[in-house]
């Protein structure tokens, strides 16, 4: 008798290990494909032609063949990569200034603000009336300035300073625009950083600053990556500033992504492939970096 | 700026510092302010045509602005030594911030309180606070404000997906590294591209592959922009799904730093799952998810791409945030100077609004964590 | 020879058949009278027959390589003025339209050719048809122009020119792009300012009624008229009261093509960065331009808006009355989607667009309505609002049509940042009538390009055939376009500072009024009328009835 509860509670336990993992692996799944089919659809999109589009065919080969005419009209198809196109130079040339703009000003800013963060979170400062929450809040605050505020200031200060319409420029907006963020995931990094290491390193004789870079630094290095990839990210997608600051030298590519539309309607083929260049390059950081910006984040997270 | 005492780290001062020293760090100062102001002067004056020399452009006087930061940088380690060694963590990107803040935001504070039609003949015209009367009556702003608190509030919708999916993740699953960067996708696509690709063909109601989804569950006639509900609605879908992976990112890097002992203990004291999460779980993760929701409040708080390039604001202004709204008031119109104010009074809401949030977070978390 | 034949006819103000059928008698004769007629004219026709071969009518968008192709062919002009190698050197900065494969798509390959002949560099500023108008008008009002030419349509005249912004055209590009061949109505007071000329048109706006002949060729839609109690024949809609009618009609039927549902005349219910407001225009034009008016917009005496008149209201109640007989989600469908999504795609029975959905409709990848378009002048209206008298009024010569000439076409246009220096001055025009060139913008109004035809020269029948068109379809879209643009009671918009911006204004009410937030249509033009006066005030009411009066003539 006992034997048979025994059996039956095991039986049930066994039931429920099994809808939990049945349930736990179904919604995995939906929200996968939640996530990828918009990616999905992009990418096959650019491979479509009118009729394809027209009939909302999903899947390649099966419901539709791939043609390449969405990358011809990038020349950037099999077919024209050889040939001069004025399309592709214009793409390629945007696309490495959106490189250089990112990745410079993502830098600059990691570096700047990790500095505030570790200032910030170990010595206390007065700056007039302001304390360290206040300065703290200074630097956040610059995340919550609309940038609709600052359109025709910056335009006009540009101009003055000659700096429209070049990398420079757009790269000292973008720093500031994404430094608050790395001010604060940096501060939350160092925050979990025991103070004793350093003030074990200063009793063997290292400065500040010494014990900055061969201590802690190389603790939040994961850290810095993290909030490295988010400032990219942003940097990346950036338009409002991109579409009212630059014109020839500097543009970026999400400009040139947004103003594919106009009169004539889209030509979702090359829409596609365009958005699919766009986002490629972060899909693909994503996929390599994703480890470092988990354990980036994780080490600031508890407290 | 001088470092006070109540530092966390702190250091022996033991340098002995010469007044040589000191007055040599003085003298490069206000020497680099000297020089910084007299080509300001040069400039300014240049520029009205009370003088006949100075530059093409305002860069040179930028440089002198670099020049005097770094003096500024190095008389500070003149001066106090290693104090001032530790100013110098913040300093550099305080003034940078400062340069690039100050100017344009006192220029705005100046055009928002003036008549500044870009294509009128005239140019700008002080009018006082002609602006703000006119803001007080115009109800498609107040309308968009209030659309914004209904686009805030979904946050904690977004959050409890997001919860959701981290604890998903942080599950006994296979292929983790798979499901993870999967999960966070989303979050590196520009609001651009997903405007385009989900907002117009995705959602295109005769070929789009979810009105041929939603054709098929039944809905003969889909439309998802119609009603102002259900634009609001897909307004919100779209801007969460890029930004849900970035919450879900930082709960569940809080929930795999969390000590496993915790749980442990719980589950041998008999606690049931439910309990394990609401009791244990939840206010561990409490500090991070303010983080988050924080962050994202900020974002929240700047949607614009997807209305600007989904709906316009329509129908009818259903869906304006307030950012797009300004965007149309401004770009289109060229309304410089009302456009301005209505950003400026916006900034000054949304400062307001979030030192009170930063507050009662820091309290709530203090309370929490404080009791647990 | 072509173009006086076609002129006389014109000039007769004949029928619209009766020009084609001329034409295209005169193109047969013409072809047999070459023989006789010097080499270099038969040299130019056989440009003009090769590049309308590229890459021929039916084989899908033109691509980069086509453009490239096209803008050697048509180098003759230009190295007619300009030595080889002339502009080394020189550097300058164009500013367009970014619109997906168009405009500066276009003028990138266009110019490529002609960069490798005169040693020239071009720099590209692109913008969004949206972001045009704020980029243009932050480039003015900051002292920011940093382009050299710019692409630009000639509502902006008034912000540009009239801040003496502009180089005056030279007479040497004049000769080369052979004004006296453009349409009519794009001759001066088009393209000048006070009496100087700046502008290089390449295109010419007017919109027309694009119509499915298949649901008119449609024998059960036709009984289905005849036993709903309708006297009219089932016919193309020669009047927006017939518009009204079939519209409310067709809701409920099949599409004859793609079998989903039928809609009528589709409305485009969303803004387009100030665009979105020519919709409206086409559809009041015929109820507020009277013959014997010439404003139709303001009044010219005190810049009082008429938008809240009888006429425009009327105009929106139209659309608000079929608002439930659109495709679902119309509310969200700007101009851009209307017309290249919907129509191009198989979707409504017709509606108002620029002449290039006519050329789109044949020769775009996106196209499946190729051959069941027809065209038509815009419908007109049985009576028209007589503003002075503030009444009603039904014309003794039948029902009031005038076509809107929305935008006026787009324009190259030569800054004066180009003025000190001699030789980047020549450079710009040359780039400039380069691409406004008579054999390019052949090429232009026949494929997709964002362009329409805006000369004689492009009205000649027999070249499109040679194309590739088919002869009736061809006939009918040039000719609606030809009547369009000699129509004598055209709506032509004011070229005065800031039009975007009421356009802009307007279109934000409209759109506030079709989602219902006003009680009623007057409610809505009532605030459209108080946010121009606004407008007005701001910019300046003196300077705006001077300029507004210049724009008309009076």
């Amino acid at each position: 008798m006992a034997q048979v509860t025994t059996d039956d509670y095991d039986r049930r336990q066994r039931m429920r290990w099994w809808s939990m993992r049945v349930v736990l692996y179904g919604l995995l799944i939906i929200w996968a494909i939640i996530c990828l089919f918009p990616i999905f659809w992009t990418l096959t999109t650019s491979f479509k032609v009118a009729r394809n589009v027209m009939q909302g065919d999903i899947l390649p080969w099966i419901e539709f063949t791939p043609k390449w005419l969405g990358w011809r009209s990038l020349g950037l198809s099999p077919d024209t990569i050889a040939n001069i196109s004025t399309v592709r130079e214009e793409f390629l040339k945007r696309f490495f200034n959106s490189a250089v703009i990112s990745v410079s000003a993502s830098a600059l800013a990691v570096m700047l603000g990790s500095l505030a963060a570790y200032g910030l979170s170990r010595f206390s400062y007065r700056f007039g009336f302001m304390r360290n929450s206040d300065i703290s809040f200074f630097f956040l605050s610059q995340l919550i300035l609309p940038p609709v505020v600052l359109a025709l200031p910056f335009l006009v200060l540009y101009k003055e300073l000659a700096l429209l319409d070049t990398r420079i420029g757009m790269i000292a907006i973008y720093t500031l625009m994404v430094l608050p963020i790395v001010i604060w995931i940096m501060r939350d990094q160092f925050a979990s950083v025991p103070v004793e290491l350093e003030e074990a390193a200063l009793v063997d004789g290292l400065s500040v600053w010494g014990a900055f870079m061969r201590i802690v630094m190389p603790l939040v290095l994961p850290g810095m990556v993290a909030a490295f990839i988010l400032a990219l990210v942003l940097c990346w997608n950036e338009y409002f500033f991109a579409a009212l600051l630059t014109a020839t030298d500097a543009k970026t590519l999400p400009v040139m992504i947004a103003s594919q539309t106009g009169s004539q309607g889209i030509n979702w083929w090359s829409m596609a492939a365009l958005s699919a260049a766009g986002i490629l390059p972060l899909v693909f950081i994503g996929v390599l970096l994703e480890k470092h910006i988990i354990k980036g984040m994780t080490a600031g997270a508890v407290k | 700026m001088s470092t006070a005492d109540g530092d966390l780290l702190h250091t022996v001062d033991a340098d002995n510092i010469s007044d040589d020293r000191r007055r040599l760090g003085r003298l490069l100062h206000w020497g680099a302010v000297a020089l910084m102001a007299g080509l300001f002067l040069v400039q300014a004056l240049y520029e009205s045509g009370t003088i006949s020399f100075g530059f093409e452009t305002w860069r040179p006087v930028l440089a002198g602005y670099i020049l005097w930061a770094i003096a500024l940088c190095i008389s500070r380690v003149m001066i106090y030594g290693e104090q001032g060694k530790k100013s110098l963590f913040v300093l550099p990107a305080a003034l940078f911030v400062i340069s690039m803040v100050v100017f344009p935001l006192v220029f705005a504070l100046w055009i928002s309180f003036s008549d500044w039609n870009l294509a009128s003949l005239t140019g700008r015209k002080f009018n006082g606070l002609d602006n703000v009367r006119q803001m007080a009556s115009d109800p498609f702003y107040w309308n968009a404000l209030y659309n914004m608190v209904l686009y805030t509030l979904v946050i904690l919708v977004e959050y409890a997906i997001a919860f959701g999916l981290a604890l998903l993740l942080n599950a006994e699953i296979r292929g983790r590294k798979f499901w993870r960067v999967t999960f966070l996708l989303p979050l590196m696509l520009s609001p651009v591209a997903v405007s385009w690709m989900i907002g117009k063909s995705m959602l295109e109601i005769r070929f789009g592959p979810i009105s041929r989804f939603v054709r098929w569950l039944g809905w003969e006639n889909p439309s998802f922009f119609s009603s102002p509900e259900l634009a609001k609605f897909m307004v919100m879908a779209m801007d969460a799904w890029t930004f849900i992976p970035f919450m879900m990112i930082m709960i569940l890097a809080g929930l795999q730093a969390m000590p496993k002992e915790v749980l442990e203990a719980a589950e041998v004291d008999g606690a049931t799952p439910w309990q394990r999460f609401w009791e244990v779980t939840f206010p561990l993760m409490l500090p991070v998810s303010i983080t988050a929701v924080m962050i994202r409040i900020i974002f929240k708080l700047k949607l614009a791409d997807i209305i600007i390039n989904v709906t316009s604001g329509g129908p009818g202004g259903a869906t304006d945030s307030v950012t797009s709204f300004i965007f149309r008031e401004y770009r289109d119109r060229s309304n410089v100077g009302y456009g301005t104010l209505l950003a400026i009074v916006y900034l000054i809401i949304i400062v307001i609004f979030m030192t009170i949030l930063l507050k009662l977070s820091d309290r709530i978390v203090r309370r929490v964590t404080g009791a647990g | 020879m072509k173009v006086h034949i076609h002129e006389n006819l014109m000039g007769k103000q004949a029928s619209r058949r009766d020009v084609l059928r001329g034409t295209a008698v005169a193109a047969l004769g013409a072809t047999t009278a070459l023989a006789g007629l010097p080499k270099s004219a038969k040299a130019q026709d056989n440009v003009r027959a090769a590049i309308l071969q590229i890459p021929g009518v039916g084989k899908g968008s033109p691509t980069d390589a086509d453009w490239q192709k096209v803008g050697e062919m048509c180098l003759a002009a230009t190295k007619a003025n300009v030595k080889e190698g002339e502009f080394a050197g020189v550097e300058l900065t164009f500013m367009g339209l970014n619109n997906q494969n168009l405009h500066n798509f276009l003028f990138r390959g266009f110019l490529k050719p002609w960069e490798a002949y005169t040693g020239a560099k071009i720099n590209w500023i692109d913008l969004a048809q949206a972001d045009y108008n704020a980029r243009l008008q932050q480039a003015i009002a900051t002292g920011t122009v940093d382009f050299d030419i710019a692409e630009m349509g000639a509502p902006f005249e008034g912000d540009v020119c009239g801040k003496g912004l502009a180089s005056e055209m030279p007479d040497w590009v004049k000769k080369q792009i052979d004004m006296d061949d453009y349409v009519d109505y794009l001759k001066a007071p088009v393209g000048t300012w006070e009496g100087k000329t700046y502008r290089i048109s390449i295109d010419g706006d007017c919109h027309n009624y694009n119509y499915r002949t298949d649901y008119y060729d449609n024998a059960d839609f036709a009984k289905a008229w005849k036993e709903a109690g309708n006297d009219s024949e089932w016919a193309p809609p020669k009047t927006w009261q017939e518009v009204q009618a079939h519209t409310k009609f067709l809701k409920g039927k099949k599409d004859p093509l793609t079998g989903l549902s039928a809609h009528g005349y589709l409305d485009p219910l969303k803004g387009w960065g100030g665009f979105g407001f020519y919709f409206l225009g086409s559809r009041a034009t015929a109820y507020a331009k009277h013959p014997d008016d010439p404003a139709f917009l303001f009044d010219p005496d005190t810049m009082k808006p008429r938008v809240n008149n009888e006429a425009w209201v009327r105009a929106i109640q139209d659309v608000l009355d079929v608002i439930d007989a659109q495709p679902a989600d119309q509310i969200n469908a700007d101009p851009g989607t209307t017309g290249f999504q919907q129509f191009l795609a198989g979707t409504g029975s017709g509606l108002s667009w620029w002449g290039d959905i006519g050329s789109n409709a044949k020769t775009s990848d996106t196209s499946v309505v190729g051959d069941v378009t027809g065209f038509s002048i815009l419908p007109g209206s049985d009576d028209v609002w007589n503003h002075k008298e503030c009444k009603w009024e039904t014309l003794a010569s039948g029902p009031n049509y005038a076509p809107n000439m929305a935008y006026i076409g787009w324009g190259v246009y030569v800054m004066k940042t180009v003025e000190s220096d001699d030789k980047k001055k020549r450079a710009a025009w040359s780039a400039a009538a380069h691409l406004g060139g008579k054999d390019l913008s052949l090429w232009c109004s026949a494929y997709p390009s964002g362009f329409q035809p805006y000369r004689q020269s492009h009205f000649n029948i027999a070249e499109w055939v040679g194309a590739g068109y088919d002869k009736a379809f061809i006939e009918d879209y040039l000719g609606s376009e030809a009547d369009s643009y000699n129509h004598p009671n055209a709506a032509i918009e004011p070229r005065i500072p800031g039009i975007f911006q009421y356009y802009s204004v307007a279109e934000d009410e409209l759109a506030k009024i079709y989602a219902g937030q006003y009680g009623s249509a007057q409610e809505g033009a009532d605030a459209i009328a108080a946010a121009w006066e606004k407008i007005t005030d701001q910019i300046g009411r003196e300077s705006q009835i001077a300029l507004y009066k210049a724009s008309l003539g009076l």
